[in-house]
């Protein structure tokens, strides 16, 4: 058992529910393609964002849609869900970051 | 103020519900706990009580709506009898575990086979190491008053743990005592309203009961374990507030009856033990020096008082009245219990086991009678050249 | 009340199932959460019965919920529900607590609603406790690792049902309709329907329909599971709508007066072969199988009342 299990544990196992994003879980490590979005095709209709099992797309009044790279785990559903052919996925090894 | 009737340990339970103010009741039929659930279906007929109640599915469905209804910061009560309390096994730990201090009433019954409505203490003794609080009324008057404490025993913050109240089918459940129904403001002084560390509330949004990685699993069960433990400390306490409030007084773990100076005495839980009381007395009028020692809560199981009770005996029999098939000293669950509590003095105190009112058989006088009549045996020659007795077909 | 959401740019842009949860690339019963959350919003209490959504999402003791949630045993979702839902009536009623009442919605799998999960399911829909049931159908029990459930198509393989030389077609038996055991014999049951994460706007206003009703509402969702149905992460939504566009899922929901009203034909039906071919849990089936899958869709069409002439399969 490692010093880690005798730590302060919350009663229960009980953990207050996450605001914004839960960081237990960090998934864009899992990512072999990132989803890159040509944002002069993009129409926003919005079926890319409400397809993310991941919620990782976001709507942004000003920049337009936002991608999460800390968990979007590049399933590519964005990619083949988008009626235009704005969103292609790119080989993760292809980006300097 | 309170006032005395004659009920029978199911109405007696329900009473007490009532007095508690409980929230949520979910019910399923099966002989003979049926008895507490009739009564309370009645009490929210005619008003008396403002509960929701519920039909459950089955045993299992109504230990879930209770799970459900504690965790939503409800005051919660269920009970079963027989196989309703195996068949309901899964929800036990994960009540426990979350810290639900629901109550559920147990009125023994036999697992199937046979089948049988009689009372025996193997159904809630399946259940024994879930995390639960449990511990054996033997009248009415006691039901009543153990699901009063229990609720208060498990509530407490420094507890939080689901509680079986049990008693035996139809010596407790269905035989009329006097039993002191306490007033309503006296249970307001001594119940504080069900508070708990988390419960569902959408203004403060917690996650309850998700899946750990292992390292996590030691000190979750390490907590269970503390409060288990910690719960000793404090159903002292709640025993005592219990008398000063209502007059009545009860040992909190062992109840002893006339074991001053006694050389053997019988150790068991539950009605049957008011038997052997009767024949502890008759054999001391006799000049006999036997007593009784009646274990008042299982669990936690009090090792320490069960040790200081039975260490001052040559020779204690312990009556088992559930069928262990297969355990260890060939009795029941409390021989090994109380061995176990006894083991570090050595042999100073001899033990029997008798396994008696299995299928819901009265353990008569007679078998009371012989029982002691082999514990002086054993006193006096200090051997013991059998262990254990299924009676009535080995003594 | 909830509101219908009229259209995507209306729905909300809060999320209540949000990043940071261990399902698969790709998974439809996370992206059913997804939706479920955000239709249903924040005055909502999620109950989790064990299966892929419990385990893949709280794993190592945290979730994704930005709403309370609490687990549930596989078998009783429906139970504990029925108990928080008895809880808040009472304690409201009683003044113990100043709360509103919530949605509560179970978030069961198929499993946990058309097996071991139906006798407390039914239980409290027969009782009218006021409370939504999800079924997130994935069509196997996918957690342990893909073994068959009641929903688990004719014909596809799992690993309780292998292809081989004495049984080719993998699972033989047709699956359980749960929709129509739920929609027949609970006489408190407020609202019905079934959806799928391939038409998100249908599947939003459902759930908020489902919460809106005032008893037991049972939805049914079409959730293509990559890792358990073996086709690529990028299909899921494209499956989802194949399997309404085969006739292999029908989206409908139960009026009042408990007639199906069909909520989307589509305008030409496509052979299932098209929605079989994807997947690799049907690629051994012959062409006598696929004909048997062919009558299936066509029935539970009928069954619904949506014309079921479909086109002769692409040679």
């Amino acid at each position: 058992m490692s010093a880690h299990a005798t730590k302060e544990i919350p009663f229960a196992g009980t953990v207050p529910s996450p605001q914004t994003e839960n960081e237990g879980m960090i998934t864009g490590h899992w990512r072999t393609r990132r989803p890159v979005i040509d944002r002069d095709k993009c129409t926003e209709c919005l079926m890319c964002w409400i397809s993310c099992p991941d919620a990782c797309i976001t709507q942004d009044d000003n920049k337009g849609l936002q991608f999460n790279m800390k968990y979007c785990k590049g399933c590519g559903i964005c990619t083949t869900t988008c009626p235009v052919g704005a969103i292609t996925n790119v080989p993760e090894l292809d980006f300097a970051d | 103020m309170g006032e005395k009737k004659r009920i029978s340990g199911c109405v007696a339970v329900a009473n007490a519900v009532k007095l508690a103010d409980v929230d949520v009741i979910c019910s399923y039929p099966i002989r003979p706990y049926t008895g507490i659930m009739s009564e309370l279906a009645r009490m929210v007929a005619d008003g008396e009580l403002d509960a929701e109640f519920i039909h459950g599915e089955g045993e299992h469905g109504q230990l879930s709506v209770v799970y459900g209804a504690s965790a939503a910061g409800a005051r919660a009560f269920t009970g079963s009898s027989g196989v309703g309390v195996t068949y309901a096994m899964e929800v036990y730990s994960p009540i426990s575990g979350e810290r639900f201090p629901l109550q559920m009433a147990i009125a023994d019954r036999t697992l199937d086979p046979p089948g049988d409505f009689g009372s025996e203490h193997t159904d809630a003794l399946c259940c024994r190491d879930q995390g639960w609080l449990q511990g054996w009324a033997s009248t009415p008057q006691e039901a009543l008053d153990m699901t009063l404490m229990w609720y208060r025993i498990g509530e407490d913050p420094r507890v939080l743990l689901p509680q079986y109240a049990c008693q035996d089918g139809y010596f407790v459940s269905h035989i009329l005592g006097e039993v002191d129904i306490p007033a309503a403001a006296q249970v307001k002084e001594f119940l504080p309203p069900y508070k708990n560390h988390h419960t569902l509330d959408t203004r403060k949004p917690q996650i309850i009961g998700a899946q750990i990685e292992p390292v996590m699993g030691p000190p979750l069960q390490y907590q269970r374990y503390n409060a288990v433990e910690g719960s000793r400390k404090v159903i002292a306490e709640v025993h005592e507030e219990f008398a000063k409030i209502f007059g009545r007084k009860y040992a909190p773990f062992v109840e002893e009856y006339m074991t001053e100076d006694a050389d053997v005495a019988i150790f068991m839980q539950g009605g049957h033990a008011e038997t052997a009381k009767i024949v502890a007395r008759r054999l001391r009028n006799l000049g006999e020096k036997v007593g009784v020692v009646r274990l008042r809560t299982f669990r936690p199981f009090p090792t320490q008082e069960v040790r200081e009770a039975l260490s001052k005996f040559k020779a204690v029999g312990v009556v088992d009245n559930s069928a262990n098939f297969g355990i260890s000293g060939g009795a029941g669950v409390l021989l090994t219990e109380a061995r176990t509590a006894l083991y570090n003095l050595g042999d100073k105190v001899k033990t029997l086991g008798f396994v008696a009112g299995l299928g819901g058989e009265m353990i008569t006088h007679e078998e009371f009678y012989r029982m002691f009549n082999k514990l002086k045996e054993v006193a006096k020659t200090g051997k013991v050249d059998k262990e254990s007795f299924w009676l009535p077909f080995e003594l | 009340m909830l509101e219908e959401i009229k259209s995507l740019r209306k729905a909300p842009r809060e999320e209540c199932y949000v990043p940071g949860h261990r399902t698969c690339a790709g998974c439809g019963p996370a992206l059913t959460y997804r939706q479920v959350a955000k239709a249903a919003g924040k005055n909502t209490i999620f109950i989790g019965p064990t299966g892929c959504m419990y385990v893949a999402n709280t794993s190592y003791g945290c979730g994704p919920w930005t709403v309370p949630w609490i687990h549930a045993q596989i078998t009783n979702g429906g139970a504990v529900a029925s108990g928080i839902e008895a809880a808040y009536k009472a304690i409201i009623r009683k003044k113990k607590t100043d709360a509103e009442f919530p949605a509560i919605i179970v978030m069961a799998g198929d499993g946990g609603s058309t097996d071991i999960g139906l006798q407390a399911l039914s239980a409290a829909f027969y009782r009218g406790h006021d409370i939504l049931f999800i079924c997130y159908d994935n069509e196997s029990y996918a957690n342990t690792g893909i073994q068959t459930s009641p929903t688990t198509p004719y014909g596809a393989w799992t690993t309780f049902t292998p292809a081989g030389p004495v049984v080719p077609e993998g699972k033989k038996l047709l699956p359980k309709d749960n929709p129509k055991i739920m929609a027949h014999g609970h006489p408190e049951l407020k609202y019905l329907a079934t959806a799928s994460i391939g038409y998100p706007l249908d599947l939003m206003n459902k759930v908020r329909k489902g919460i809106n009703a005032k008893g037991p509402a049972y939805l049914h969702i079409h959730a293509p599971c990559p890792k358990g149905w073996s086709f690529p992460s990028d299909k899921t939504v494209e499956l989802a709508k194949l399997a309404v566009d085969t006739g292999m899922f029908q989206l409908y929901e139960l009026t009042e007066d408990r007639q199906y009203r069909v909520t989307y034909q589509p305008k030409e039906l496509k052979p299932v072969e098209e929605y079989l071919k994807l997947q690799g849990r049907f690629a051994h089936l012959q062409p006598e199988h696929v004909a048997k899958l062919q009558n299936f869709a066509q029935g539970r069409l009928q069954e619904v009342g949506i014309e079921a002439t479909v086109p002769p399969a692409a040679e």
